[in-house]
């Protein structure tokens, strides 16, 4: 049972990005999205890279470049029709925002 | 009739540029205050100081590029630009700007700076 999990806001101005660390387990695919793209800077990403396979966890590209974020390389950037195809490679998708 | 002195106005910006209108709406409500020449100040903290960093590309977003609009304060002559360092350094920002004349500001002078005015916006 692997889960797809959309994170979509700023750790720094929410509690969604800590909440969804809480759930993961090893199989699940984490994507940052819009306003999430700041948590590649927040020291909680830790967190989630201990929990999850490195290729598991991937940013949305376009949406980090907009707001001059820079990737960390053990991040993977990804288009948003590649996250449509990872909706089908997941059982089932949790967006938190 | 003495005459009226002018409120003192301080907007504070808090959130991030494009997942939300609140930095546009504290743009233009400045922007509006200057062109009647009232005495104005923006406060930047939170997610606010993301508004701040150089070289975003909301274009790539399809959004309209708001921020280049804040090159506009000289000439609405908007002079007082404070900035909370904490709020940067939680978030490993340099104060490296795509606008100058900007004062950097530790939390609890940011605070007193904010206590000085008047009226408060917050977005």
């Amino acid at each position: 049972m692997s889960i797809l999990h959309l994170v979509r806001s700023s750790q720094f101005n929410s509690s969604d990005f800590l909440q969804c660390i809480g759930v993961l387990t090893p199989g699940d695919q984490l994507v940052l999205l819009d306003d999430a793209c700041y948590n590649l800077h927040h020291p909680l990403l830790i967190a989630a890279q201990e929990k999850l396979f490195p290729q598991k966890i991937a940013v949305v590209t376009s949406h980090a470049q907009a707001r001059a974020v820079t990737l960390p390389e053990t991040i993977t950037g990804i288009s948003m029709t590649e996250l449509v195809h990872l909706t089908f490679n997941n059982d089932s998708v949790v967006t938190w925002q | 009739m003495t005459e009226k002195q002018n409120k003192t106005v301080a907007i504070i910006n808090s959130q991030a540029p494009f997942s939300s209108p609140g930095g546009k709406d504290a743009l233009d409500t400045a922007l509006i205050f200057g062109s009647y020449e009232q005495n104005i100040a923006l406060f930047f903290m939170g997610d606010g100081v993301y508004q701040l960093i150089d070289k975003q590309n909301p274009e790539l977003i399809n959004q309209k590029n708001y921020l280049k609009t804040f090159s506009a304060f000289e000439f609405y002559d908007i002079e007082q630009v404070y900035v909370c360092a904490q709020s940067l350094k939680d978030r490993g920002l340099t104060d490296k700007f795509h606008i100058e004349n900007t004062t950097l500001l530790e939390p609890a002078q940011f605070a007193q700076t904010l206590a000085g005015f008047q009226v408060i916006f917050r977005f």
